[in-house]
């Protein structure tokens, strides 16, 4: 049982604005104070500090077959040791972290819970095993969906009920937690050398549209009442005029409404966010996309902000990869385009001094900015922005106008004409950053017992040496950024994991995974899986997917 | 001056990252200096007789060396001199100073140096000058200097500087190579593979890829990637 005593907490999911009080747990939960014995406790002394629930990643890479890759092909990242195995195991990379430096480090700035957001389905064994493999955080994983041959195949004959049956299965093969899509469409397309340009383009020998697909999908997984939300990464990724692509689609989902998450999550917005018509004229449509999405209550989005340095661009977006490797020159790896997905894997190095590169970095801000704090979660879509251990620096940044002036100060003045970026005045609260990076991925997740402190809740929590009633963020710009690094505590499930910034213990956290089988009559598609599987996998249907005992430590979350 | 003597005959290899500014150093610093001896952190002491001569910035190193690896990796002034053998990746990343070998080096000689000196009285074996695997570049600049015969892929991806080897190499010279200077007075395999810049002057046989063309006083290519690297002959 923890006492955490005299916090001042930020909790935004309930309305909580830096109110000091205390928070107890007990059995890796928060509850009321009539459930402990005071006595029994073991009191955390939390006076003039920032008390918050623990962060939810919403949108990372963080196993499976693209991260793996990309260790491989990547030896020069394998050179930076985090540290020596001791008490904890050894850990090293630089931005294509091992497992275990990827669950000490999110935990070191505060983070307790970590999605994994793309995974090709007949991969899934595999990153489980890797999930299983990241200490501390919890997880869950989402299968990609977007071009995988039964979608396809219900979209085109127009049949919802076995669509929703398909994706409640796969769900269920995979371990999974929600709909990914990538590129609807595109990644089919590139298997013949290809891509679908706009939302009306045919995929290759299927006759369906992006715009079909998106729409089938989504309401599919609302009739289904998942608890995620389609997780949508756009077509046209990463290629100037791209913008209006997402502005589409976003369109394609009004009407739709949900009362407890979005009806459509669009992801890492950044790479879609780009106006003008070749990389010279290229400038931002973020502000074009800002306003649709403040203007539509069933959207979220994320930043995909771009943070300066070494990253890794990994995607299920296999065309835009190539596209990416004939720009830059850089090496590229191609993977999973025999299967139900397709990916690639470009090194990157984000230059201030390089227009685009600062262009990207402004757009990541300017989204960040510019939408509703309610709407856009803190992202780097890590490893293609950057590292996630930069989230404080971004957190600084939304916070402080004169943060984000000195550092315009050293990056290409093309993002003084490209982009709203140095007009902008907003500056975020610390209640909105909480927000961003807390309560609103939880509730765009559909994880109930995330993202907040109230009764019931996982004893996930951060405090950090912050006193939001001593510190004016817009100009101790510094503070926040440091601080935000190094949490005097963080606690998951109710054990103490980090103290001062470094990693004390380690725990296990636990997978999701999402059970849907109840909603659908999985017998309506025995025959074309059975068929399918005959004739196109290179596995038995039997043998094919994960069972709930090979995880290390599942949650079933049954939809009913 | 400090003097580095082996104590014993060392079964697996030592990794210890010695530069001239350690003689700066008191004699019980040098002596607790942090190296590993296989997978175990050792102190110079340990492992070495130390003895100390003034505090000029020079490492003598006197014995055999072979196994001890890392040996003036990124130092910037001063000297070191090895009596005997140097073990692998001897003045990576450097970037001034002079390192001068009695005897012979292992592989990965100056890997990634920026500038500086390295002068090696016997043999040297492979990746002299190169890039570690992922990195972009190799040998930037500086100078090393091989009297005898040296191994396969030198200069891989280098950049600037000057390579230059009295006696034979072997394949796969200038991979890659994107600047400076190769020099073989001997005979070798495959040059200049993928090179985009640079010169690489031979003076005995070598094998020429169909991928480069006739030129004023050599070839140049590789057309493959349109480089524009000379290979000549001296
Ligand atoms: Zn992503």
């Amino acid at each position: 049982m923890l006492w955490i005593k005299n916090g001042i907490v930020i909790d935004p999911k309930n309305k909580i604005d830096g109110e000091k009080m205390d928070i107890f747990i007990k059995d890796g939960k928060i509850v009321d104070e009539s459930e402990v014995n005071k006595d029994e406790c073991r009191v955390i002394d939390a006076n003039n500090k920032l008390v918050v629930a623990g962060g939810v990643e919403m949108h990372a890479h963080i196993a499976g077959s693209k991260i793996n890759v990309g260790r491989t092909m990547r030896p020069e990242e394998m050179r930076i040791v985090r540290h020596t195995a001791n008490k904890l195991r050894a850990s090293i990379g630089r931005v294509l972290l091992t497992s275990p430096a990827i669950g000490y480090e999110y935990a070191k700035i505060g983070y307790t819970t970590a999605v994994e957001a793309a995974s090709p389905p007949i991969g899934s064994p595999h990153t489980h095993e890797e999930l299983d493999a990241i200490p501390i955080v919890d997880k869950a994983m989402l299968p990609v969906f977007g071009n995988w041959h039964f979608v396809f195949k219900y979209v085109a004959e127009k049949d919802r009920e076995k669509l929703k049956a398909f994706i409640a299965w796969a769900i269920e093969r995979t371990k999974g937690y929600g709909v990914k899509v990538v590129n609807p469409g595109g990644v089919e397309a590139w298997m013949y050398g290809g891509n679908v340009k706009n939302l009306e383009d045919e995929v290759p020998n299927w006759g369906v549209t992006p715009k079909e697909i998106i729409t089938e999908l989504v309401k599919s997984n609302e009739e289904l009442d998942l608890p995620h939300s389609v997780h949508l990464h756009c077509n046209n990724l990463g290629n100037p005029g791209n913008y209006q692509t997402t502005i589409e689609t976003m369109k394609l989902v009004s009407g739709l409404a949900n009362e407890k998450r979005q009806t459509l999550h669009v992801t890492h917005v950044q790479f879609n966010a780009y106006a003008g018509s070749s990389w010279r004229d290229v400038a931002s449509g973020a502000e074009e996309i800002a306003k649709v999405v403040n203007s539509m209550d069933n959207i979220t989005i994320d930043m995909g902000q771009a943070i300066f340095g070494h990253a890794t661009a990994m995607t299920g977006d296999a065309p835009f990869q190539f596209t990416l490797h004939k720009l830059t020159g850089s090496r590229w790896v191609n993977k999973d385009s025999e299967i139900e997905g397709g990916a690639g894997i470009v090194p990157i190095a984000y230059l201030p001094k390089n227009p685009v590169h600062a262009l990207q970095w402004a757009i990541g801000l300017e989204l960040g900015l510019l939408v509703d704090s309610d709407k856009v979660v803190l992202t780097t879509d890590y490893p293609n922005g950057g590292p996630f251990t930069e989230y404080p620096y971004v957190m600084a940044m939304l916070m402080s106008r004169k943060m984000r002036e000195k550092e315009l100060e050293r990056v290409s003045p093309y993002v003084q004409k490209a982009t709203s970026l140095p007009a902008i005045e907003v500056e975020k609260t610390l209640y909105d950053v909480i927000q961003m990076t807390r309560s609103l991925p939880a509730r765009v997740m559909g994880m109930e017992n995330k993202g907040h402190l109230g009764i019931g809740a996982d004893a996930d929590v951060a405090i950090y040496s912050i006193n939001p009633d001593d510190v004016d963020p817009a100009a101790q710009y510094e503070l926040i950024n440091s601080e935000f690094r190094k949490p005097v505590y963080t606690i998951k499930g109710g054990e103490i994991v980090v103290k001062d910034g470094a990693v004390v213990a380690e725990s296990w956290g636990r997978t999701f995974w999402v059970d849907a089988r109840k909603k659908v009559s999985l017998d309506s598609i025995d025959e074309d899986l059975n068929s399918f599987f005959n004739s196109y996998y290179t596995i038995q249907r039997k043998n094919y997917g994960i069972q709930e005992e090979w995880l290390r430590n599942p949650v079933r979350v049954e939809v009913n | 001056m400090l003097i580095l003597k082996p104590k014993f005959e060392f079964d697996v290899s030592v990794e210890a990252e010695l530069t001239p500014e350690l003689a700066e150093k008191s004699l019980e610093e040098i002596k607790n200096f942090k190296v590993w001896y296989g997978n175990a952190e050792k102190t110079l002491g340990e492992l070495f007789d130390v003895e100390k001569e003034g505090d000029g910035k020079k490492l003598l190193l006197d014995g055999d060396f072979s196994k001890v690896k890392w040996v003036g990796t990124g130092m910037d002034d001063g000297e070191i001199v090895i009596k005997g053998n140097i073990g692998a990746n001897c003045g990576a990343y450097m970037k001034g100073g002079r390192i001068t070998i009695e005897g012979s080096a292992d592989d990965w000689l100056g890997a990634e140096m920026k500038d500086g000196e390295i002068i090696v009285k016997g043999n040297a074996k492979n990746l002299i000058g190169c890039a570690y695997y992922g990195n972009p570049s190799g040998m930037q600049g500086g100078k090393i200097l091989i009297e005898g015969n040296a191994g396969n892929y030198i200069g891989e991806k280098m950049t600037g500087g000057t390579i230059e080897i009295k006696g034979n190499a072997g394949d796969f010279i200038g991979t890659e190579m994107k600047g400076g200077e190769i020099i073989i007075h001997g005979n070798c395999g495959y040059a200049g593979g993928d090179m985009k810049a640079g010169t690489i002057k031979i003076g005995g046989e070598f094998d020429l890829l169909p991928t480069f063309r006739k030129s004023e006083n050599g070839w140049t290519g590789d057309v493959l990637v349109g480089g524009e690297g000379r290979i000549l002959k001296i």
